[in-house]
């Protein structure tokens, strides 16, 4: 009996936008000008605010902090393709995606300042917080899009990875679901080259990380994760199989991480410039600039206005992240259940003691209200 | 498991730079030493325990391994199991969970599921505890999961010098020992070290102090917490404070436990899990079952609280400080 083929597979990879701006016509996803605009705007402040992030790290007014440079387009453009009522579910390196679903920046730096109220999300958005031990999230992302799926009104989950993550068995479980159940999930697997100091060459043999998907009979593509425009198309299209009911999707946004993992980390001891300054090159928001100005929807005057805007916008976010009054430290005891149990009661009061043994009986008056359901 | 004469040469070195020592000692004088883990390598470990040691003994020897926990415990068994002496590392003991699957199921069960036929001599090493102003599940207290667990040593020192022949002694164990790393104590915790090979008992507890009133029983970071509280109590209550850091958590060194609890009557457990199923839990009971009538007081407990560690802005509040300890060690010797 001779040997058959029983399956083969095509990978493919979506570019639309090149690094010099022009536009490959024949694969330009419909896109009113005004969403062309609003994608430019989210790339561009979501960077001027990466970059002060970083500046209040480095002067030790914020805690640990992923940057997220370089990524604008993988993180502000899916969710544009999504309604509010949509799960989405970042990594930490999510500050973009969040932002473009409406989050209010001064949450996400309370959160990296270490403090707990800043895990705040949009009212009325289906946003959840970000898993921290990566990967731990997909498979509950598959039960997200299950909810949705047996709602029957056509919503879908949309959840992110990166490199490094796609070698952890979660995804293998969570797209063996997705593909089982035909569930209405989009994996976006963020490429973004390293995860910490190994390189996307040690996470997988596979040629692409796209590929993973069809061992689980769920779609899979490579995109250029720095075209705002193909990763626009990609999510679109994505989305729309998911309400149709026709299942899941592996998107591997192929992108750079131009910064260092954390503001804990430091890249030089593992990676050569060269390759950062290669990357830079494929920037996706001077790429998409050149697009937009080569279709007269930008230009100088209008950069600079957005500079002003997002110069004050910025400052405003920062000036109410740095107001919050200092935690009270009985806030740790609430909404750990829908009703304490008494041992949870017990210790917040051993608290209250030590905190008076600390500062004196006044102590509980002088601090600021407790937040949050207790018991 | 036995103790080798110590050498003459020591230096001053914090905890990280004697773990990185005994780790290349162990690469050095034995080929079937391997280590494993995520950024170990190239970047010399996110604490920088591996340091160096990529580039001495090469990519097959420190090897970056793709980022999976749970390959890197199973595959770390296999090794062991064929022959190699795997050193795995997990980078946060946040991230340990995943591996719990191997952890419980076979780490601990292998030789005697192969009646005495396999082993599994590798060490996990995993950093541990909080006030490091790290992220979130970067700073847990995951010990009593896996003391809970038969077949499984389980190590914490609290200073370079124990750290380095703890170490050592681990990775020539013939079974899997899980050893924690205070990250708080990293590079805070500076002692001198010799220089040669040597080993410390696993199993052996270390008397930090002696006294007669009370007798705090600590292990990891806490220890140098309890030092803290110690100096407070002896300068302002004039109490005599004995202190044992456990430095193996399994098997517990019960005799230095009962010997000490049976001479001050008093006792006071602190560490940085939350209290409910704690190790400490498990002390309490072994007091309680073999030391009943030396007790002048009730045992006491101090840990965190039995809720999630919070974000770092709070872990202060949720880690004991000497605070605590103080007052937990002023209600037991008013008892």
């Amino acid at each position: 009996m001779p040997l058959k083929t029983v399956a083969s597979l095509d990978i493919q990879r979506l570019e639309i936008l090149g690094i010099d701006g022009a536009v490959d016509q024949s694969l330009m996803p419909k896109v009113s000008d005004k969403l062309l605009i609003e994608m430019y705007r989210l790339m561009f402040q979501i960077r001027r605010f990466d970059e002060r992030a970083i500046l209040l790290q480095r002067s030790g007014r914020l805690g640990t902090y992923p940057m997220i440079t370089g990524q604008e387009a993988t993180q502000c453009i899916p969710p544009l393709a999504l309604r509010p009522s949509d799960w989405v579910v970042p990594t930490y390196r999510g500050g973009g995606v969040y932002f473009a679903r409406g989050m209010q920046m001064r949450y996400g730096l309370l959160y990296w300042a270490g403090d707990d109220r800043g895990t705040r999300f949009p009212e009325g958005n289906n946003d959840m917080i970000f898993s921290i031990p990566v990967g731990t999230h997909l498979t509950q992302v598959a039960g997200l899009a299950w909810g949705q799926k047996l709602k029957g009104k056509g919503g879908v989950a949309l959840t992110y990875c990166g490199d490094g993550t796609s070698s952890k068995g979660d995804l293998h479980e969570a797209l063996t679901f997705a593909g089982q159940f035909k569930l209405p999930a989009i994996y976006v697997i963020e490429n973004n080259g390293w995860a910490i100091s190994v390189p996307r060459s040690r996470q997988a043999a596979s040629q692409t990380l796209a590929q993973k998907a069809w061992g689980y009979g769920v779609r899979g593509l490579q995109v250029d994760g720095n075209d705002a425009l193909a990763v626009y198309a990609a999510t679109v299209e994505a989305v729309a199989r998911a309400r149709k009911g026709e299942g899941a999707t592996v998107i591997e946004c192929e992108t750079y991480r131009m910064g260092h993992h954390t503001t804990a980390d430091d890249a030089s001891r593992y990676r050569e410039d060269k390759e950062v300054q290669r990357w830079k090159k494929r920037d996706p928001i001077s790429r998409f600039k050149k697009f937009l100005t080569a279709k007269k929807l930008w230009n100088d005057k209008k950069e600079g206005t957005l500079q002003t805007a997002t110069d004050a916008w910025i400052n405003q976010e920062v000036k109410a992240y740095e107001e919050f009054p200092a935690p009270n430290p009985l806030n740790m005891f609430a909404d750990n259940y829908a009703t304490a149990p008494w041992h949870l009661i017990e210790q917040r009061a051993e608290l209250e003691k030590l905190l008076q043994f600390k500062g004196g009986a006044q102590i509980l008056m002088e601090l600021p209200p407790a937040e949050g359901r207790f018991p | 498991m036995k103790t080798a004469t110590k050498p003459a040469a020591t230096r001053v070195l914090n905890l990280v730079q004697a773990v990185n020592e005994a780790l290349d000692m162990a690469l050095s004088r034995d080929k079937r030493v391997m280590i494993l883990g995520e950024d170990v390598g190239r970047n010399g470990g996110v604490f920088r325990a591996t340091e160096g040691l990529w580039k001495k003994y090469g990519d097959d020897r420190v090897v970056d391994t793709p980022l999976a926990e749970i390959g890197i415990m199973g595959s770390a068994i296999g090794l062991a199991i064929s022959g190699m002496r795997p050193i795995a590392e997990i980078q946060f003991d946040g991230f340990m969970p995943a591996v719990f699957d191997q952890l419980v199921c076979h780490l601990g069960r292998i030789r005697s599921r192969s009646r005495g036929k396999l082993s599994v001599p590798l060490v996990l090493r995993v950093p541990h505890g909080g006030l490091i102003h790290a992220p979130e599940h970067h700073s847990e207290s995951p010990e009593a999961y896996v003391c809970h667990t038969p077949g499984i040593t389980v190590v914490i020192p609290s200073t370079p010098h124990d750290a380095k022949g703890l170490l050592l002694a681990a990775i020539e164990s013939p079974d899997p020992v899980v050893f924690f790393e205070p990250k708080l104590l990293y590079r805070s915790a500076k002692g001198e070290v010799p220089a040669g090979h040597y080993t410390i008992e696993i199993g052996k507890a270390r008397v930090v102090k002696e006294g007669k009133d009370i007798t705090f029983l600590t292990w990891g970071a806490m220890t140098v917490t309890c030092e803290k509280a110690a100096e407070r109590l002896e300068k302002e209550d004039g109490a005599s404070v004995e202190i044992l850091d456990l430095r193996t958590l399994s098997p517990l060194d019960l005799d230095a436990v009962l010997a000490s609890v049976g001479k001050t009557g008093r006792c006071v457990i602190a560490h940085e899990a939350p209290n409910t199923g704690s190790w400490a839990a498990e002390l309490s009971a072994l007091i309680a079952e073999r030391g009943l009538l030396k007790l002048l007081a009730p045992v006491a407990r101090v840990g965190g609280w039995d809720i999630r560690m919070p974000l770092f802005r709070l872990e202060q509040y949720y880690i004991p400080d000497a605070d605590r300890v103080v007052m937990a060690a002023r209600k037991t010797l008013s008892f």
